[in-house]
């Protein structure tokens, strides 16, 4: 990790864990003076000019401390707008991607749709969202553009695309959390007589509770990288949050089985990530969505041209020495 | 904690020509190779094959040049494996010589067994197998029974190996052995290089249930091994062989073993599939994809002198689980008719009854668990 990221990530982590149990109003204020928001603005357009590879550090501590509040939207709105040449809004400015609910719509000052090539802004008296709540109990707004836009500019960014690498990156930080959280229970907690780490069956559910978590981390990082160095991360996008939904499907239930009914309680913070991994599988494409997807841009290639467009694509990454 | 960190896989030098060298030499040889044995590189022999591959410095590609090695990275080294396995290449002659003999004889060999084994090995004209498992140790390695005396003329090796692959084709097996009389588990063993037209020795053949040979059983009874066949330390074996196994768990091998399954169905469906099709190839391609991401990062991390045991084993444990899943997917989602000759069917057939293999070889589901879960610290 790079020295810069690693400062990042280090005022990620404090200012997270604070706002871990705190609720919108009292998040985004904060997160906002830390200026999360203008990320992936290039510097002369008075941004942070972070990476992706820095986007995925910070939403992936997003993630691992389940903050109450949006951390991934206004990033990536920002991005789109610096990319459509439109000047950014003060406030909060949330996602929509088409055919998505908006995040947090109904505390949003504006909203950024990129459609049919062109970028949208609408200022929030230009929208009219109907309330809706995720698993996590977290807005999930339908919006419908009752106003006209504020601005418009061409676009090729696909904010669907974005939005599903956000919550791979998400979902890599709250699993390492759960992971984390069951750890610690099968260590601590005796049954007959020992602790439930020390039956084999319970190691063999952790050991591929790792599996599941270690292919998400994989996965994320493939997905950064392409980002950082393609032109275009399509591929490695639908095949991330695919991989992604395969593993909350599969290691949310040892996450919970390990953990009993301890596990099943508001009050114990396993639900704090797992409610929220249920969730983000739907969002920005279902399992079915992205195979889809994947599927017919493959069978395109056909069967050998498959492996010659993954090492292309991959061999595109290779940084001479 | 993070389970596990990327690292980027960066090999020095042009890699799309290295890819292209592979491609062009498979494209030169593949015309006499059956549909089944691209479904099954490890255990097919093409001897022309091997010597070209040898000849064209794409074996022993990382060992050092006065053994007959080209002094190239692990990493590139990697590439040319997995073209080779995604182009379904037979490797079987090579193979185990080249991935895991070839190095532990660079690391414990004397310089008469270098001088011996390694140059012929890096021409692709001398083959290797491994002598470890046992009648009464498969997952149990520990419990090797086969012995070897120290007699003034040499080695007396009595015993026998079982599932040993490739031997009737291999000229030597480094074999694991107990040297020390009455010794238990991972004390007295040791490990000989044994030439295989030692009197004494018989092979014999075990077909498996995809109806082919590759499996053997080896005898051994009163062998004759000369003293200076010993590789290693006297009583080291146990260690060696670990660090052995390490070298072949987080290859491109252990994900690509079907890919030929995935390629005749991509053919098979043409450009635009049924949905559900479609989403089948998605799903693969996902899994595929995101296992390479892992087997690159886990070569990286062997570049750079880490030992990772622990990544090594997921890659293992997921891969296999993938390409043993690929064929009974295949089935359930396509209306393939397995009597037919189509390609799609051969392979699928093929694939159905080969890939139960995929999950014995180099450590199973449970054993690979166990070793994450020593890595986790919860044993």
């Amino acid at each position: 990790m790079s020295d810069n990221r690693q400062l990042l990530a280090d005022m990620a982590e404090g200012l997270f864990a604070e706002l871990a149990e705190s609720d919108f109003e009292a998040a985004w204020p904060r997160l906002a003076e830390a200026g999360f928001s203008t990320l992936l603005v290039p510097e002369d357009k008075g941004g942070f000019g972070g990476d992706w590879g820095d986007v995925l550090a910070v939403l992936r501590l997003a993630g691992r401390n389940a903050v109450p509040a949006p951390v991934a939207e206004p990033i990536l709105a920002h991005h789109v707008l610096a990319l459509a040449g439109i000047e950014a809004p003060q406030g909060f400015v949330s996602i929509a991607a088409p055919g998505c609910r908006v995040p947090w719509g109904r505390h949003a000052d504006a909203v950024v749709s990129v459609e049919d090539g062109k970028a949208s802004l609408y200022m929030v008296d230009a929208c009219t969202f109907t309330e809706g709540e995720s698993p996590a109990g977290e807005p999930l707004d339908a919006v419908t553009f009752t106003g006209t836009a504020a601005a418009g500019a061409p676009c090729e960014a696909d904010l669907a695309a974005l939005g599903a690498f956000a919550r791979v990156a998400q979902a890599s930080g709250a699993l390492e959390a759960a992971f984390t959280l069951a750890i610690e229970h099968v260590n601590q907690r005796q049954q007959f007589g020992r602790p439930l780490a020390k039956f084999q069956a319970v190691q063999q559910a952790m050991a591929e509770f790792s599996e599941e978590a270690a292919a998400v981390d994989a996965s994320a990082a493939g997905c950064a990288a392409a980002l950082d160095g393609l032109d275009e991360a399509g591929f490695e996008i639908a095949s991330a949050k695919l991989r992604t939904n395969i593993a909350i499907d599969r290691a949310t239930p040892i996450a919970h089985r390990v953990h009993g009914a301890i596990g099943f309680t508001m009050e114990y913070a396993l639900n704090r990530y797992t409610r929220r991994l249920m969730s983000w599988r739907s969002e920005f494409g279902n399992d079915a969505h992205w195979a889809g997807v994947l599927g017919r841009r493959v069978a395109t290639l056909g069967g050998k041209g498959l492996w010659v467009e993954m090492t292309r694509r991959s061999d595109r990454l290779i940084q001479p020495a | 904690m993070q389970i596990f960190p990327i690292r980027p896989f960066n090999p020095p030098g042009d890699i799309p020509a290295l890819r292209q060298q592979v491609r062009d030499l498979v494209a030169q040889h593949e015309s006499h190779w059956q549909l089944e044995s691209r479904a099954n590189c490890w255990f097919s022999f093409d001897e022309a094959f091997s010597k070209a591959l040898g000849k064209a410095g794409l074996l022993a590609m990382n060992w050092p040049k006065e053994y007959g090695g080209h002094e190239r990275t692990m990493l590139e080294r990697y590439v040319v494996l997995e073209e080779l396995l995604a182009l379904g290449a037979p490797a079987g002659l090579h193979w185990i010589a080249d991935r895991q003999t070839g190095p532990l004889l660079i690391r414990y060999g004397t310089e008469a067994q270098k001088q011996k084994y390694l140059p012929g090995m890096a021409r692709g004209e001398i083959y290797a197998c491994i002598g470890l498992s046992e009648p009464n140790a498969g997952s149990d390695l520990a419990s090797v029974r086969t012995s070897a005396r120290k007699t003034p003329e040499g080695w007396r090796v009595n015993g026998q190996k079982v599932w040993t692959s490739g031997a009737h084709r291999s000229h030597a097996a480094l074999t694991l052995v107990r040297t020390e009389e009455g010794s238990e588990r991972h004390a007295g063993l040791s490990q000989l290089m044994i030439d295989l037209d030692t009197p004494g020795i018989t092979i014999r053949p075990i077909v498996d249930m995809t109806g082919s040979h590759h499996f053997n059983e080896i005898f051994f009874e009163d062998a004759l091994i000369p003293l200076d066949a010993l590789v290693g330390t006297e009583g080291n074996g146990w260690k060696q062989v670990v660090a052995e196994l390490a070298l072949e768990r987080s290859g491109p091998e252990r994900y690509l073993s079907s890919h030929a399954l995935l390629v005749a169905l991509i053919d098979a469906v043409g450009p635009e599939p049924a949905p559900d099709i479609a989403q089948l190839i998605g799903r693969l391609t996902a899994e595929l994809w995101t296992l390479r991401q892992m087997s690159m990062s886990t070569a990286a991390k062997l570049d750079a002198g880490e030992d990772p045991v622990v990544e090594a084993a997921i890659v293992k444990d997921l891969g296999n689980a993938y390409e043993q899943a690929l064929p009974r997917l295949v089935q359930a989602a396509v209306d393939a008719d397995l009597a037919d000759r189509t390609d799609l069917s051969r392979l699928l057939v093929w694939l159905l009854v080969q890939s139960p293999s995929y999950s014995l070889r180099g450590g199973t589901p449970e054993v690979l668990r166990g070793i994450i879960a020593k890595g986790l610290g919860l044993r």
